[in-house]
């Protein structure tokens, strides 16, 4: 009976395969102050590719302006301290951004993502001192524990993005722990243990999954944190090193001639702004997008 | 007499609460023969569920199974290691679960996840196992299999998800299927077509079909044998149409005459068992029933009866039966089913 019934019933047209992902790439899109976001950090990646390639001029060449010369035709943006072009500076120091930003992410998820499930799946001993660790971590403050490790470390590129992990992987893995704790519980991890699948198939294959939104949202976040905290390390001195151009140390220096040359602090604080406000932004679509409690 | 697939013995499952320890399964042991069709019936928080749970481990988190023994193929699964039982989960013995909304992996594709339950035994390679997928969906009659098999759980109906479920169950193609009220988030004629799903795969693959439910209805229409629980304990078993017919434990008879009838006169009450299912935490002493049943003795409410055979394969724990209730106690014309209303014992008068 049931057979008949079913076979009559053909599927006139294919629906749209209207996945979560579709369905959150949806509500972006209409989210215009998101979109906007993304097309301006779009274009940043541009502009710190090609400045792999082409910038104006040298970003280390001196004297190429004045020193202190406002925003000209020949110089855009102006000249600093020595004569460097501010411009040139500005797009290797976008790499530098981008580079410290999205590579911390990086970083944090490869490293709270796997404590965290493990952590949040097991629970017991392991969770206990994982846990323990986080509250350790957080009860340090942050540009101590960033500061000791330059110091021991060197202040490089990939020295400063290690510090960076190391004061922020907890976010993400105590994110990751919550959500695991919650979705260890639920009928379709215990319908997967039923089917006889493996620990490292369940938290992989079945929680990860489910926690994706969450932890993107939580990375596009972590993004501008992250860039902000290595412009005020720079901004200290014990960031990027000279002649290797931040945003953070071109207006550390520039601070000194507010004065007489006020582009050189405010034309990277407008860029670190909008790319902070930018990743914000995002962040925020994100999450109202990836939220499963807002429907449709 | 064939020999059994599963044989359970002593199988004893408690969990430590803050309030004490509640043995939720309590000395239970059974036999399951290839192909045929077992129920578990009992009313909420019998242990069924977690007896079903306890034969392939996945008994939730404060829970222990302390004692007994789960034979299958001469090995006792309570005693193999973890990777082994993890493989037979699946692969020999499968379950499926009663909220099909909640037991498919919302972000994942269903036929995904049918491929994944092959994959997980290294039963097929990915191209094989889609294959095969397409081929249990369309056996568990979805329509159209390809696409739907691309689709999320959430396009499909509730009916479609238990579908994709008992394909799922069905993919090592296991000698054991768990059902563990498959029917129960279902609607009345989704849960027929379920129940009609399910006997003709167990009358076409031989796989032995486990049945736990509340409704006797499901049993009856399903089972050929049926194990009745009560507070953790198989209190009766036997044959379906004998345990209909000529139900022998007070519990059994109860429930039977609970079930609510087209034919009834209007004005005619629902009828319910009095009382309350026991405190696993306390449970009562002698008979677990004997506060609640309407035609105990003395002896209940001291004295623990055991499973003893009252007719040819049917086994009750009960010291009186209802065949002595019915010459008796005249069970049959009783109106009143008070606690202790047949026999005259009343409440309160023997202190336990």
């Amino acid at each position: 009976m049931a057979t008949t019934a079913a076979a009559v019933i053909t599927r006139p047209t294919t629906p749209e395969q209207a996945s979560l992902w579709s369905d959150a790439w949806r509500r972006l899109r209409r989210n215009r102050l998101a979109l906007a976001s993304a097309i301006y950090l779009a274009l940043l990646v541009v502009v710190a590719i090609v400045a792999i390639f082409h910038t104006p001029y040298s970003y280390r060449e001196v004297g190429v302006a004045l020193p202190y010369s406002g925003p000209s035709s020949t110089n855009w943006f102006g000249a600093d301290i020595l004569g460097r072009d501010v411009l040139s500076r500005l797009m290797v120091g976008a790499q530098i951004s981008l580079i410290v930003g999205v590579g911390t992410q990086v970083l944090v998820v490869a490293v709270g993502v796997p404590i965290g499930l493990i952590a949040g799946y097991y629970k017991g001993w392991i969770d206990s001192v994982v846990s323990f660790i986080i509250n350790v971590f957080y009860g340090i403050p942050d540009l101590l524990v960033a500061m000791i490790l330059l110091l021991l470390l060197g202040p490089s590129l990939n020295n400063i993005i290690i510090a960076i992990v190391a004061t922020r992987w907890m976010d993400m893995t105590r994110l990751v722990r919550g959500q695991t704790l919650a979705l260890r519980e639920r009928e379709f991890i215990e319908a997967a243990r039923a089917s006889g699948a493996k620990p490292l198939k369940i938290l992989f294959g079945h929680i990860l999954p489910n926690s994706l939104g969450p932890i993107i949202v939580q990375a596009t976040f972590g993004v501008p944190a992250a860039i902000l905290f290595e412009a005020f390390l720079s901004f200290l001195g014990i960031g990027v090193q000279p002649p290797t151009p931040s945003w953070g140390s071109m207006a550390a220096d520039g601070l000194a001639a507010i004065r007489i040359a006020p582009h050189m602090v405010i034309v990277p604080s407008i860029a670190l702004s909008l790319t902070l406000m930018a990743f914000n932004f995002l962040g925020d679509g994100l999450r109202d997008a990836l939220d499963p409690r807002q429907k449709r | 007499m064939p020999t059994p697939i599963l044989q359970v013995k002593g199988l004893r499952t408690q969990f430590l609460t803050d309030g004490g320890i509640v043995t939720a399964v309590d000395g239970v042991s059974f036999d399951l023969f290839p192909g045929e069709s077992l129920g578990i019936v009992g009313e909420s928080g019998s242990g069924k569920s977690i007896t079903a749970l306890s034969l392939l481990r996945l008994v939730p988190d404060p829970g222990r199974i302390v004692a007994g023994q789960v034979l299958f193929h001469n090995q006792d699964l309570l005693q193999v290691s973890g990777d082994e039982i993890r493989e037979i989960r699946g692969r020999d013995i499968a379950m499926i679960f009663q909220d099909p909304q909640s037991s498919l992996n919302p972000v994942l594709r269903t036929g995904f996840q049918i491929d994944e339950a092959m994959l997980a035994h290294d039963k097929a390679t990915p191209k094989q196992a889609r294959e095969r997928t397409i081929e249990l969906l369309r056996r568990v009659r979805i329509p159209a299999p390809e696409t739907r098999a691309k689709d999320f759980p959430h396009q499909l109906s509730g009916g479609m998800r238990q579908r994709a479920m008992i394909a799922m169950g069905l993919a090592n193609a296991p000698s054991i299927l768990i059902a563990d009220e498959p029917t129960t988030a279902l609607d009345v004629t989704v849960q027929a077509q379920i129940l009609e799903l399910l006997a003709d795969l167990n009358r076409d693959l031989g796989t032995a079909i486990v049945m736990i439910t509340h409704n006797m209805g499901v049993v009856a229409g399903l089972c050929s044998r049926v194990l009745v629980m009560y507070a953790g304990q198989i209190v009766e078993q036997g044959p379906v149409e004998q345990i209909f017919e000529n139900p022998q434990h007070p519990y059994t008879w109860s429930l039977l005459r609970s079930i609510p009838r087209v034919d009834a006169l209007r004005h005619e009450r629902l009828r319910s068992i009095e009382g309350l299912a026991p405190d696993l935490l306390r449970p009562p002493a002698g008979c677990r029933f004997h506060p609640r049943c309407p035609f105990r003795v003395e002896k209940c409410f001291t004295d623990e009866p055991l499973l003893q055979e009252v007719a040819p394969n049917q086994e009750a724990a009960c010291w009186v039966t209802m065949e002595r209730a019915r010459k008796e106690m005249d069970a049959d014309n009783m109106v009143d089913i008070r606690p202790g209303a047949g026999s005259g014992v009343h409440k309160g008068e023997i202190t336990d």
